[in-house]
C-alpha cells in the first residue's frame, strides 16, 4: 500500500483490480457495485476496511453483510498491490479494467490502462475485470460460440470438432469453455484445423477459474495450447477455484463474446442452455444440431429447434447465419482405410446411434466371432469409437 | 455314580469328538453345573433334559449333578449335545447300566416332549464318531449315510432310547430309502429370448469357469441370465458333491432331498449382507458364510456397487486362494470357497450411465458410485458385458435359443480339455503356461498388440483375455491356436472403462 498523499499508480490500480475480483464471494455484481464510481485502488481500501457499515452503502442491506465485512478484511491483510500484477504480468496474464470501472473520466482514456475487449464494453453485465492471456486481436473477426453437454455422445464430440475445425478454418473464431465433452472437442477441432491451415482463426477460450487453476484437469494439455495460441479469458484473478456459481457467470461471458450461440448437444436441463438465455437477453442468434430424438443427450438441443433455432447441419449453416461465403467451406478428405463388406455391413447397423455387441449382433444377424472381428478392424481404422461396451459410429475428420 | 457318553460338536465345517461325562452325588444341595466351554444354547441344555426325562417316564436326579464336556478347551455350541447328555445323566444315576449303551453315540436334540430332533452339519460330525454305531433322529439318517458306512440307529423319542436300551425292544434299523427324487429341474437357458452376447458370455463362463461382469439398466435381465448358469455346469463330481453338502449342512442351508448337493450350489445374497454372512464367521459357531456355499456352484451378486466397499473387499483373497481364513480369538478355521462369480450392476445411479449421452446423473454422484469398487476387485472378472433389455420385437420373434444341455455339452467338453492341461478350468491356467497351451497365430498377435498399444488392454489384462480365448477356441472345437476370431471375441466380450472416468469424454481426444 502506499502511503496517504502519494498518487496511486496504475499498476495499484490494476493489482488492486486483480485482488478485489479474486476476493472471496465475489461475483460480476459486487465486483461492478465496488467498482461503481470508484477506482480500483479506492474501492480495495473500501473493501478491506473491516467497516461493516461503509460496505453497506455500497452493497446495500444483503444478508451475511457482516461475516464478508471480515472475511474481505482478514484477506486484505498483507496484501501488496504490486506483487500481485507482477505475479500476472510473470504468468504472462494481463489485467483489463472495464473503462467504466477505472474512477474517473480521464482514466478511461488513460492510454497507461490495457486496452478492454470492445466486444465486451457495452455488454449488459460487462466484466468489470478481465483477465486475459493472449492478443485481443483474436477477438476481431466474426466469433462463434460452440457449447454443449460435457456427457456427449461420440456423434455429438465429432460432429463439434468438425463444427471447430471448419469454422476456425474459414477464419471464424472459437469461443468455448474448454468444459470436458462438446466444448473441449469444439476446441480440438480449431486445433486441428489450425496445424493444417495458416490462416485459420485462432481459439478463444473462456474459463471460470484462475488461469492456474486448471479445471478439469484432464484438458491440461487443451487448456495451455489455447493459451498460447489463441486466447484465454477468465473474471478470476490468478489461484482462484472454480467454485459452482463461477460458471453461470462464465457462460455469459460465452455469450457475450459470440455472433452466434451453437448448441451441439444439450440434456433436458443442461448448464448449456443457460448460456442460451444469456444470448436471448443479449439478442445473440442461438442455432443447434439437430440430435436424434432417442438419444437423451440431444433432448435440450431439439427443445430448442423445436422453439424456432435454426439447425446447424454442418459449418455452411453457421457461415449463412453469419453472412458469410458458403463457398469458404472446405471439404473433407476420407483417408481412412475401405471397411471390408462385413464391416460396411455392420456400419449401415449402426444408423448413427450408440449401439452395443448386442444390437450389432441381433441387426446384422453376425456371428459373434465373425462380428468381433469385423468390430476389431473397424475401430483399428478409425470408422468405430468405443465407449465401454458401447460402439459408436465415427465420422470423416 | 458316573456316566461317559460319546457325541461330537460342531467347529466351522469339521465335527469333533466330545464326550459327554456326567457325575452324580448324593451329598449336598441339588444342583446342576455345566462346565467344559459350553455356549448358551448348549447350558440350556439342562431345562430341555430335565423336561424330556421327566416326559420320558424317567426320574430326574434331585441330587448334586456336574456335566463335563471334554475336551474342555473345545467351545461347544449348539443343542446336539442333548440326547448325549439325557443318556449320561440316566447311566449316572443308574436308571440305565453302562454296557446298555456300550459302543454307542448319541447325536440329536431333544423336545420338551422326549422327541429326538436333527442338528445342523450331521455329515460333518460324522467324522469325529467313527468306531461307534449313531443312535440319531431318523431325519438326519440320509444325511448320516453320506458320512459313511456305520451301524446307524434313528430314535423318535428318548423314551424309545431307553426302552431299547433296557432290551425292552431292539435297536432300530434305518428303512432302507428309495432312490432320492430326481433334483427340481434348473431354470433353463431356452427361456432366454434374444440376447445372443449374454448368453455366449455365460456358456464361456462356464467353460472356463471365468467370473463375468454384467453391467446394464435394471430390467435387463442379468438375474434370470445369472440364474440360468449352474444349468450349463456339470454336475459335482462325488467329492465335490461331499463339500458342498457338508457345508451346506454345517451353515443350515438346507439340504435337498437325499440329503446330496448333487447340482452346482447358487447363491444369491442380499446386498445388504454383511461381511461376516459373506465371507463366515461369527463369535463361537464359526458358521460358513454364503461365498463357502457356493463353492463348486455360483455366487451372483446382484447390485455389486450397492455392496459395502469393505465387504466387497473381504471376497479378493478368497477368490485368489479358493478358501477363506476365518479367525476370532477363540479358534481359526479354513472353509473352502471356490465359486464362480457372477455379478451386475447398473453403470451408474440413474441405470443409463454406459449408453453415451445416456446418464442424467451429476459427475459427483457418478464419481462416488464406481468409486465403491475396487480396482483390484473389478479386475478379477475375466468377462465383461453390456446387457440391454431386448426389443419388444426381440422377445415375440427372436427364435428360442439353445437349451441348456446343448450348451452344457460343449461345455463338459471344454471342461474336459482344460482337465487335460491340468487345471480345473482355464481360469486357473498360470501365466507362464500360456504361451505353451494357448500360443497365437500371426493375426491374433497382431490385434493383441494394437490393443496393447493403444492402451485398450493392460498387461495384466492380456493374461487374462488369452485364457478367454482359449476357452473360446475350446469351445469352437480349436485345440491348438487361437485365431484372430478368438482373440477378437474374447476382447469384445471385455467392457473397458468401468470407473471413475468414462472415457467417451475422452473420445474427441
Amino acid at each position: 500500500m502506499n502511503r496517504p498523499g502519494e498518487p496511486t499508480t496504475v499498476e495499484q490500480q490494476l493489482g488492486a483490480a486483480a485482488a478485489l475480483a479474486g476476493l472471496p464471494s465475489v461475483g460480476p455484481r459486487r465486483l461492478t457495485a465496488l467498482l461503481a464510481g470508484r477506482a480500483p485502488a479506492e474501492a480495495w481500501v473500501l473493501a478491506t476496511s473491516g467497516r461493516r457499515s461503509l460496505l453497506q452503502e455500497v452493497l446495500g442491506g444483503e444478508a451475511g453483510l457482516t461475516a464478508l465485512t471480515e472475511a474481505w478484511s482478514a484477506a486484505g491483510r498483507g496484501i501488496d498491490l504490486t506483487a500481485v500484477l507482477a505475479a500476472h504480468a510473470a504468468a504472462g496474464v494481463a489485467v483489463r479494467v472495464h473503462p467504466g470501472a477505472r474512477g474517473s473520466q480521464e482514466d478511461e482514456a488513460d492510454p497507461a490502462w490495457p486496452s478492454y475487449p470492445e466486444a465486451l464494453v457495452d455488454d449488459l453485465e460487462p466484466p468489470a475485470v478481465l483477465l486475459t492471456q493472449g492478443p485481443l486481436e483474436h477477438l476481431e473477426g466474426p466469433r462463434v460460440a460452440i457449447v454443449g453437454t460435457r456427457r456427449c455422445t461420440g456423434v455429438g464430440a465429432g460432429v463439434a470438432r468438425e463444427l471447430g475445425r471448419e469454422l476456425s478454418a474459414a477464419g471464424v473464431h472459437v469461443v468455448s469453455g474448454l468444459a470436458l465433452g462438446i466444448d473441449g472437442a469444439a476446441h480440438r477441432g480449431v486445433l486441428d484445423a489450425m496445424s493444417a491451415h495458416d490462416d485459420a482463426a485462432p481459439p478463444i477460450g473462456v474459463v471460470g477459474s484462475g488461469h492456474d487453476v486448471v479445471y478439469p484437469t484432464r484438458h491440461r494439455e487443451l487448456w495451455r495450447t489455447v493459451a498460447d495460441r489463441g486466447l484465454l479469458v477468465s473474471e478470476a484473478p490468478l489461484g482462484t477455484r472454480p467454485t459452482g456459481w463461477r460458471f453461470p457467470a462464465r457462460n455469459r461471458v460465452i455469450a457475450a463474446l459470440a455472433d452466434v450461440v451453437v448448441v451441439v448437444e444439450s440434456h433436458a436441463a443442461g448448464g448449456s442452455l443457460h448460456t442460451v438465455q444469456e444470448a436471448i437477453h443479449r439478442d445473440i442468434d442461438v442455432m443447434a444440431v439437430p440430435g436424434s430424438v432417442r438419444s437423451a443427450a440431444a433432448a435440450g438441443s431439439n427443445q430448442l429447434l423445436a422453439e424456432g433455432c435454426h439447425p446447424v447441419r454442418d459449418a455452411g449453416d453457421v457461415l449463412v447465419a453469419l453472412g458469410l461465403q458458403r463457398a469458404r467451406r472446405r471439404r473433407v478428405v476420407e483417408h481412412r482405410d475401405a471397411p471390408s463388406t462385413v464391416g460396411t455391413s455392420v456400419l449401415e447397423a449402426f444408423d448413427w446411434e450408440p449401439a452395443t455387441l448386442e444390437h450389432l449382433a441381433v441387426r446384422t444377424g453376425l456371428a459373434l466371432p465373425e462380428l468381433a472381428v469385423a468390430l476389431e478392424g473397424l475401430v483399428a481404422a478409425g470408422w468405430v469409437g468405443v465407449d465401454g461396451g458401447w460402439y459408436e459410429r465415427r465420422a470423416a475428420s | 455314580m458316573l456316566g461317559l457318553v460319546p457325541s461330537a460338536s460342531l467347529l466351522g465345517v469339521e465335527g469333533h469328538a466330545v464326550t459327554v461325562e456326567v457325575h452324580i452325588t448324593g451329598g449336598g444341595l441339588p444342583s446342576f453345573t455345566v462346565v467344559g466351554l459350553p455356549d448358551a444354547s448348549c447350558r440350556e441344555a439342562r431345562d430341555r433334559v430335565r423336561a424330556a426325562i421327566e416326559s420320558s417316564r424317567a426320574t430326574w436326579p434331585m441330587k448334586r449333578i456336574t456335566v463335563n464336556l471334554a475336551p474342555p478347551t473345545l467351545r461347544k455350541v449348539g443343542s446336539g449335545l442333548d440326547l448325549a447328555l439325557a443318556v449320561a445323566l440316566l447311566v449316572a444315576d443308574g436308571q440305565l447300566k453302562a454296557q446298555q449303551v456300550a459302543g454307542l453315540a448319541f447325536l440329536g436334540e431333544l423336545g420338551l416332549d422326549g422327541s429326538v430332533r436333527p442338528v445342523t452339519g450331521t455329515v460333518c460330525l460324522m467324522e469325529a464318531l467313527r468306531g461307534h454305531a449313531l443312535v440319531l433322529p431318523p431325519q438326519s439318517v440320509a444325511e448320516a449315510q453320506l458320512g459313511g458306512d456305520r451301524a446307524l440307529h434313528p430314535v423318535h423319542s428318548l423314551a424309545q432310547v431307553i426302552a431299547c436300551a433296557k432290551g425292552d425292544e431292539p435297536w432300530p434299523s434305518p428303512v432302507p430309502c428309495d432312490e432320492p427324487p430326481p433334483p427340481p429341474p434348473l431354470p433353463d437357458l431356452a427361456d432366454v429370448r434374444g440376447q445372443p452376447v449374454a448368453r455366449y458370455a455365460l456358456e464361456v463362463a462356464a467353460a472356463g469357469g471365468h467370473h463375468l461382469l454384467m453391467l446394464g439398466p435394471p430390467g435387463a435381465g442379468k438375474t434370470m441370465l445369472a440364474s440360468r448358469l449352474p444349468s450349463l455346469l456339470p454336475l459335482l463330481s462325488p467329492a465335490e458333491a461331499l463339500e458342498a453338502t457338508r457345508i451346506h449342512s454345517a451353515g443350515g442351508f438346507g439340504l435337498p432331498p437325499g440329503g446330496l448337493v448333487r447340482q452346482p450350489p447358487f447363491r444369491a445374497p442380499h446386498h445388504g449382507a454383511s461381511s461376516v454372512a459373506l465371507v463366515g464367521g461369527g463369535t463361537a459357531l464359526m458358521r460358513p458364510g454364503e461365498i463357502s456355499a457356493a463353492t463348486n456352484g455360483i455366487l451372483f451378486l446382484d447390485e455389486l456397487a450397492e455392496f459395502a466397499p469393505h465387504v466387497l473387499d473381504a471376497l479378493r483373497q478368497p477368490l485368489e486362494e479358493g478358501v477363506v481364513r476365518v479367525a476370532r480369538a477363540a479358534a481359526t478355521v479354513a472353509f473352502p470357497a471356490r465359486f464362480l462369480l457372477v455379478a451386475a450392476m447398473n453403470p451408474c445411479p440413474c441405470g443409463q450411465g454406459s449408453r453415451p449421452g445416456g446418464c442424467r446423473c451429476t459427475d459427483g454422484a457418478r464419481v462416488r458410485y464406481q468409486r465403491r469398487l475396487s480396482g483390484p476387485l473389478l479386475d478379477r472378472f475375466d468377462l465383461r458385458v453390456e446387457v440391454q433389455r431386448p426389443s419388444a420385437e426381440d422377445l415375440f420373434t427372436a427364435a428360442a435359443g439353445e437349451s441348456s444341455a446343448a450348451v452344457a455339452e460343449r461345455v463338459a467338453a471344454a471342461r474336459a480339455l482344460a482337465e487335460r492341461r491340468g487345471v480345473r478350468s482355464n481360469a486357473a491356467l498360470p501365466a507362464q503356461r500360456l504361451d505353451e497351451v494357448a500360443p497365437l497365430d500371426d493375426a491374433a498377435t497382431s490385434l493383441l498388440l494394437d490393443a496393447l498399444r493403444s492402451g485398450r488392454l493392460s498387461a495384466r489384462g492380456l493374461h487374462r483375455v488369452r485364457r478367454v480365448a482359449r476357452t473360446i477356441a475350446d469351445l469352437d472345437g480349436a485345440p491348438h491356436h487361437l485365431g484372430l476370431a478368438h482373440v477378437a471375441t474374447a476382447l469384445s466380450l471385455r467392457v473397458d472403462g468401468i470407473g471413475p472416468v468414462a472415457p467417451h469424454q475422452e473420445l474427441a481426444g
